[in-house]
C-alpha cells in the first residue's frame, strides 16, 4: 500500500525561542496509508488538533514536511494551497462549523461550487450524499433546525461529497452524546469502507477509539506509541 | 448563484442592524439625488434664462469686441453669414444686434440708454424680447404715417423720461463715422420693468439703428439659438473654423462670470455631497467591520474547506454592494416622486435668490439621468472601496486563526 500522509520531523511551536516556547507538535513522523482509519490520541493539549491541522494545509509549519499523495504541501501558500485543499481533504470540525445562513443541501453543495461543479451533478451528489448520511428529506432544513448528530452528519457529507482522498475529523464527536457519537463513527467508518478514503480523527473518548484501525498516541506534541489493530 | 445568495442571507442575519445601515444610506442617496436637482435645476433655469433672453447659445463678434466693443468693430456682410447659419441644421434660429451707447432726451428730461438695433423677425424667434413687452405690441420697421419709426424702451427710461406709447423719444450719439447721430422715434412699446435688466434699452429696428449710427448694413452681433442646447462649445468650434475672421464664443465664454461662478458654486456642492457620503459611509464601513470581525470563525471554515481568499473578499464585497444596491433602489422610489414634484411644479421662493447673477423667485429641480445617476454611482462606488480592506483582513486571517476566535 502507498502512503496518502507522510509527515516528516515536523514541527509547530508557538512562542518565543524562550520560556514561553510551546512544542505544539515536536518532530512528527508518521505514514498513513489509503483506505486507513486512523485515530490520534490523547489527553488536551497533547497536539492532535494541531497535528491535524497541519496535515489539512490550514496552518503552516515551523519545520518539516507534509506530504500528500506526493505533494509537499508545507511549501504551498494561498489560492494554491486552497484549492489543493478543497480537491483533495475534506473536513469534520468538533462545532459542526455549517453556514448557518445555508440550508443542509447548500452546506454540502458550497464547495462543489467552488470546484466548478455543474448545477445538476452538484443537486445529484448532494442527494446521494444526504441519503448516505441518513438525512434525506430534511436537506431544506437549516443548522438550527438539526439536532447536534444531525448536523455532524451534513458535515460529514460536506467533507466527503467533493471526493476528497483524505478527511480530518478534530474531534468530531465531542460535542454528541455517546450514543449518537458512536453511530457517527460507525457511519464514517462504512463510509470509509464504502469508498476507500482515508480517514483520521482526533478523539480523547475511549469508546470511540475502539472503532479506528489504527491509534496513534501523542503525548506533548510527541508520538508515544502507534498502533495498528 | 449560491454565493449571491450567501451573500444576500448574510445581510439579513442582523436585521436590525441592515436596517439602519439601509436607512443611512437611504438617507444619503436622497438627499444627494435631491442636491444635484436643485444645483442642476437652478443653474439649468439660469443658462435657459439668459440664453433665451438675450444670449444665445453661440454668439459671433468681431475679433475681442467681447473685450473691448466698439462701434468700429463691425461684422461686415451679415447677409452671407445670415444664409449660412440658416442652412446649418443644428442652428434653431439666429439674430443680428448692434449696439451703442446714447443719451435719450424727452421734452422735459434726459437719461442714459444703451441702444440696441435688432431683426425683429429674427429676435422674435431667438430671444424673449416679444414676450417681455408690458405695454404696447412689437413695433414693425416701417415708417409711421407722421414720419417716425417706432422704438421698443424699457420701462426705467419711459420713468426717467416720464413717457409713454405714442410719445416722441429723443436719441443722440455718436456714429460709426464720428459724427453726431440724432433722431426722433416714437415710443411704441415699454418693455419689460424697473427692476429687469433691459430697463435701460431702447430697442430699434436694425435698419433703423444702422442709419441711425452710420453703420450702414454691417452688425456688432450675432446671437444663435441651437437645436440642441448641450452643443455649444462643439458648434462653436464648428462655427469658429468656418469663420477665422470672426470670434465665434459659446454662452460659457459669452456670460465668462456667471460660467465661472457656476462651476465654483457646483464644486463646492460636490464637496459638501462629499463629506455626506464620507459620513453616512463611515457607518457603513463601522457595519461592515462589525459583520467581519463577527464571522471571523466562519470565514476560516469557508477558507480551510476550500475557498480561495479572494472569494471571500468577493462575498464582503458583494454583501455589501447588495444592501447599497438594495437601499439605492429604495432610495430611488423616494425620490422618483419628490424629484418629479421638483422639477415640475417646485416651489416658490419667499425672496428671489441670486443664481450667478440671475435672480431666482421660483426654484425648481432637474430631472436627468445625471441627477439620479451620479448618486448611484458615488453610494455603490464607495461601497465597494470601504468593503474591500473588510475583505482583504477576511482573506488574510490563517483558518486555524479565525476558527479559534468565537
Amino acid at each position: 500500500m502507498s502512503a496518502v500522509i507522510s509527515t516528516t520531523d515536523l514541527c509547530r511551536f508557538f512562542g518565543d525561542e524562550d520560556e514561553t516556547l510551546v512544542k505544539a507538535v515536536d518532530h512528527v513522523s508518521i505514514e498513513i496509508e489509503r483506505g486507513e482509519f486512523t485515530a490520534i490520541v490523547g489527553p488536551s493539549g497533547s497536539g492532535k488538533t494541531t497535528l491535524l491541522h497541519l496535515i489539512g494545509g490550514l496552518d503552516n509549519p515551523t519545520s518539516g514536511s507534509v506530504d500528500l499523495s506526493g505533494t509537499n504541501i508545507a511549501e504551498m501558500t494561498g489560492t494554491a494551497l486552497s484549492d489543493f485543499r478543497r480537491d483533495h481533504i475534506g473536513f469534520i470540525f468538533q462545532a459542526y462549523n455549517l453556514i448557518p445562513v445555508f440550508s443542509a443541501e447548500e452546506n454540502i453543495e458550497y464547495i462543489m461550487l467552488l470546484q466548478g461543479v455543474d448545477p445538476a451533478e452538484r443537486k445529484h451528489r448532494v442527494s446521494e450524499m444526504l441519503a448516505q448520511v441518513g438525512l434525506e428529506g430534511l436537506g431544506d432544513r437549516r443548522p438550527n433546525k438539526l439536532s447536534g448528530g444531525q448536523q455532524q452528519r451534513v458535515a460529514i457529507a460536506r467533507a466527503m461529497v467533493s471526493h476528497p482522498e483524505i478527511i480530518l475529523a478534530d474531534e468530531p464527536t465531542a460535542n454528541l452524546d455517546s450514543k449518537t457519537g458512536i453511530a457517527l463513527l460507525d457511519l464514517m467508518k462504512e463510509l470509509n469502507e464504502k469508498h476507500n478514503m482515508t480517514f483520521v480523527f482526533s478523539t480523547h473518548d475511549e469508546k470511540i477509539m475502539r472503532r479506528a484501525s489504527r491509534l496513534i498516541h501523542m503525548m506533548d506534541g510527541m508520538i508515544e506509541l502507534d498502533e495498528r489493530k | 448563484m449560491l454565493l449571491f445568495k450567501l451573500a444576500f442571507r448574510n445581510i439579513f442575519r442582523q436585521r436590525r442592524r441592515s436596517l439602519l445601515t439601509a436607512m443611512s444610506l437611504i438617507g444619503g442617496y436622497v438627499l444627494c439625488v435631491f442636491s444635484f436637482s436643485m444645483s442642476e435645476g437652478s443653474y439649468n433655469n439660469a443658462i435657459t434664462f439668459f440664453t433665451q433672453d438675450h444670449t444665445g447659445h453661440i454668439q459671433i463678434h468681431k475679433e475681442d469686441y467681447l473685450l473691448r466693443p466698439k462701434i468700429h468693430k463691425t461684422i461686415e456682410a451679415p447677409e452671407e453669414l445670415s444664409a449660412m447659419l440658416d442652412a446649418n441644421e443644428e442652428i434653431a434660429s439666429h439674430t443680428l444686434r448692434i449696439f451703442a451707447p446714447s443719451i435719450a432726451y424727452s421734452d422735459t428730461d434726459n437719461t442714459p440708454a444703451q441702444v440696441i438695433g435688432v431683426d425683429l423677425d429674427r429676435e422674435r424667434t431667438t430671444s424673449t424680447l416679444a414676450a417681455k413687452i408690458s405695454e404696447g405690441s412689437y413695433i414693425n420697421s416701417e415708417i409711421d404715417g407722421e414720419g417716425y419709426y417706432s422704438a421698443m424702451i424699457g420701462a426705467g427710461i419711459a420713468n426717467n423720461l416720464n413717457i409713454g406709447l405714442g410719445d416722441e423719444l429723443i436719441l443722440i450719439s455718436q456714429g460709426a463715422d464720428g459724427s453726431i447721430a440724432n433722431d426722433i422715434y416714437m415710443v411704441g412699446a415699454i418693455v419689460g420693468d424697473r427692476d429687469s435688466g433691459d430697463r435701460a434699452t431702447v430697442f430699434l429696428p436694425l435698419a433703423t439703428a444702422q442709419e441711425f449710427l452710420s453703420m450702414y448694413d454691417a452688425v456688432h452681433e450675432v446671437s444663435i439659438l441651437l437645436e440642441d442646447d448641450g452643443r455649444a462649445r462643439a458648434e462653436a468650434e464648428a462655427l469658429q473654423e468656418l469663420l477665422p475672421d470672426l470670434s465665434v464664443d459659446p454662452w460659457q465664454v459669452v456670460e465668462a462670470t456667471f460660467y465661472q461662478s457656476m462651476q465654483t458654486d457646483k464644486q463646492g456642492n460636490a464637496v459638501f455631497m462629499g463629506i455626506i457620503i464620507f459620513i453616512v459611509f463611515v457607518g457603513v464601513m463601522n457595519t461592515v467591520l462589525m459583520s467581519v470581525l463577527e464571522r471571523t470563525r466562519e470565514f476560516g471554515v469557508l477558507k480551510a474547506i476550500g475557498s480561495r481568499p479572494a472569494k471571500l473578499t468577493l462575498l464582503i464585497t458583494l454583501e455589501t454592494t447588495v444592501l447599497a444596491l438594495i437601499s439605492v433602489l429604495i432610495g430611488l422610489l423616494l425620490a422618483t416622486p419628490l424629484i418629479l414634484w421638483f422639477t415640475y411644479a417646485g416651489f416658490a421662493l419667499p425672496e428671489p435668490i441670486d443664481v450667478g447673477g440671475v435672480l431666482m423667485s421660483h426654484m425648481t429641480g432637474e430631472l436627468s439621468l445625471f441627477v439620479f445617476g451620479t448618486p448611484l454611482l458615488l453610494v455603490l462606488g464607495f461601497a465597494i472601496v470601504i468593503s474591500i480592506p473588510a475583505g482583504i483582513r477576511a482573506a488574510l486571517n490563517s483558518p486555524t486563526e479565525a476558527m479559534r476566535s468565537h
